[in-house]
């Protein structure tokens, strides 16, 4: 029997690959970061993690009991992300970027559109759709986080996990967030949510590209 | 009504595809499907589907396509099989049913290659590059097998701990015999275009860019036996039978061990995929490099020192 994950997966294959194959994706996973690019990147981070709990609490907020247990892995969810845009600042402080330029950091209109879209579509659209930014987001984590870690620490000879903690503990960490987050979303049973949530993830991929892209 | 007019693909075979490109040569009713799953040249599920429905539509049409050719649209390279990625957010998700969802869709279609024959069309791979996993695998699968000297092949599976489960087995044995697919399959060493030939496992081998006229040669030579060649390669799946049982037992366990790849095997898998991201980017050196650097740590880098690179990641 096909369950609904498997569905997701299928239908935003083709947004997966596509960013994948981006050729900045692969470039990146190629040739590492110079050390500017770097801290773009990081910055560009710390916005996502900054409003990744905010948003999965607009859209916990606007769950009726129908979603109940979806609301439920969110609040547990949100325990386990919280303080993480902490390890972002620690890991720009191991670059050389400030507490302080971070906050102050204008992110780019492609996060703009992400974060803006991730908090309409909990508001407007679906709340549940909030499930296919954390998919995505995970995608990215534990598929990509890897590659992208060695890239990384290849190109600025960085020493162990000094100024990555955050993206290699994550591609790790988010190995089993993948397999919790496979068993809600196969307890998702409405059409609209299911909708929701296709039309997030392959956002997310989109536009989690086009972030990259920019830095 | 189908045309039959060089280079214009019947309308009972043409669909807007994206990921394969078919050319039709009418003088030998001889289809042409390239494959081009761009930047790494893999079976992803995309590209499957489009395959599969190449498949169902040449069996829709019986009589319509007597020569099927299997190609590459990506230089220097036949096809690096299963899509790496997908299968290690499968694995990461611990999703047993969704990984054998997968394999079993790749078994569909080793199943409409293994009765090619009895639908009348006889299939040639033309391996112009390298083809590693599922590539190899789906390579094997042709009734005949034509190499350019300069492309590499392997299972390179059992590296990082998994094995070829999409018919691997089954062909490599049917080709080679047992002691063969034994090297070729437990060893995860890459062979030579001509190391394959003299194992048996490729038909015929030529000079890089030199495919293309060996199989206007090969198809020209087989056309007045045409009836009794596909007969004889009927009789042939008799005389070495392939069951859809055998297949979809051993997928299965494929599927089961693959779940149990740890994270020193994904990191592995990984890196032969980085590897080849920077010969697409114009690097000198890829996933078969690689490899290769793999197995003379294996065998060097131990006996000098006990430890191998590979051993200690985590």
């Amino acid at each position: 029997m096909s369950t609904f994950f498997i569905e997701l997966v299928g239908l935003t294959d083709e947004a997966r690959r596509e960013f994948e194959t981006s050729s900045k994706v692969l470039d990146i996973v190629a040739n590492g970061l110079t050390i500017e690019r770097y801290r773009r990147f990081l910055l560009e981070l710390y916005h996502v993690v900054w409003h990744f709990n905010p948003t999965c609490a607009a859209a916990a907020s606007r769950m009726s009991d129908q979603h109940r247990v979806v609301r439920y892995f969110l609040y547990d969810h949100m325990t386990e992300e919280k303080g993480h845009e902490e390890w972002v600042l620690n890991d720009l402080g191991v670059v050389g970027v400030s507490p302080q330029a971070a906050q102050a950091y204008r992110p780019t209109v492609a996060l703009l559109g992400l974060n803006g879209y991730n908090y309409w579509s909990a508001d407007r659209r679906h709340p549940c759709s909030v499930l296919g930014m954390v998919y995505a987001l995970e995608v990215v984590a534990s598929v990509y986080g890897g590659p992208l870690t060695s890239a990384i620490t290849d190109s600025l000879l960085l020493e162990g996990d000094r100024g990555i903690s955050f993206i290699s503990s994550h591609a790790t960490m988010d190995a089993e967030h993948m397999a919790e987050l496979r068993v809600i979303l196969n307890q998702v049973e409405d059409d609209d949510a299911k909708n929701a949530i296709v039309e997030s993830t392959i956002f997310n991929f989109h536009q989690f590209g086009r972030v990259l892209e920019l830095i | 009504m189908n045309e039959v007019v060089n280079g214009l693909v019947p309308s009972a075979l043409s669909r807007p595809y994206r990921y394969v490109k078919l050319e039709w040569n009418a003088d030998f009713a001889m289809l042409t499907v390239r494959m081009g799953v761009r930047p790494i040249q893999c079976y992803s599920l995309a590209a499957m589907a489009e395959l599969q429905q190449v498949f169902t539509d040449i069996t829709a049409h019986p009589g319509l396509v007597r020569h099927f050719v299997m190609a590459s649209d990506v230089p220097g390279v036949f096809n690096f099989g299963g899509d790496l990625s997908l299968f290690v957010l499968l694995v990461r998700a611990h999703d047993l049913d969704s990984l054998r969802l997968y394999a079993r869709r790749c078994i569909d279609l080793v199943w409409w290659w293994e009765n090619a024959a009895t639908l009348g069309v006889h299939t040639t791979a033309l391996v112009q590059g390298d083809a590693l996993g599922g590539g190899l695998e789906s390579a094997l699968l042709h009734h005949t097998v034509i190499c350019e000297r300069g492309a590499q092949a392997g299972f390179p599976e059992v590296l990082f701990n998994l094995f070829p489960g999409m018919g691997g087995w089954n062909l490599a044995i049917r080709r080679g015999g047992f002691t063969v697919a034994n090297d070729l399959i437990l060893s995860g060493q890459i062979y030579t275009a001509d190391q394959l030939f003299r194992r048996g496992l490729v038909d015929i081998v030529v000079e890089d860019g030199e495919a293309p006229q060996a199989l206007e040669r090969m198809v020209h030579a087989m056309e007045p036996r045409f009836r009794g060649t596909m007969a004889a390669l009927q009789a042939r799946r008799v005389a070495a039978p392939i069951s859809h049982d055998m297949l979809l037992t051993i997928v299965d366990h494929w599927a089961v061990t693959a779940m149990s790849l740890n994270t020193r095997d994904m990191r592995l898998m990984e890196r032969l995929a980085r590897a080849q991201v920077r010969k697409v980017g114009g690097a000198n050196e890829g996933a078969v490099e690689e490899i290769k650097r793999m197995e003379l740590d294996t065998a060097w880098g131990f006996e000098r020192t006990g430890v191998s690179e590979w051993a200690t990641l985590e």
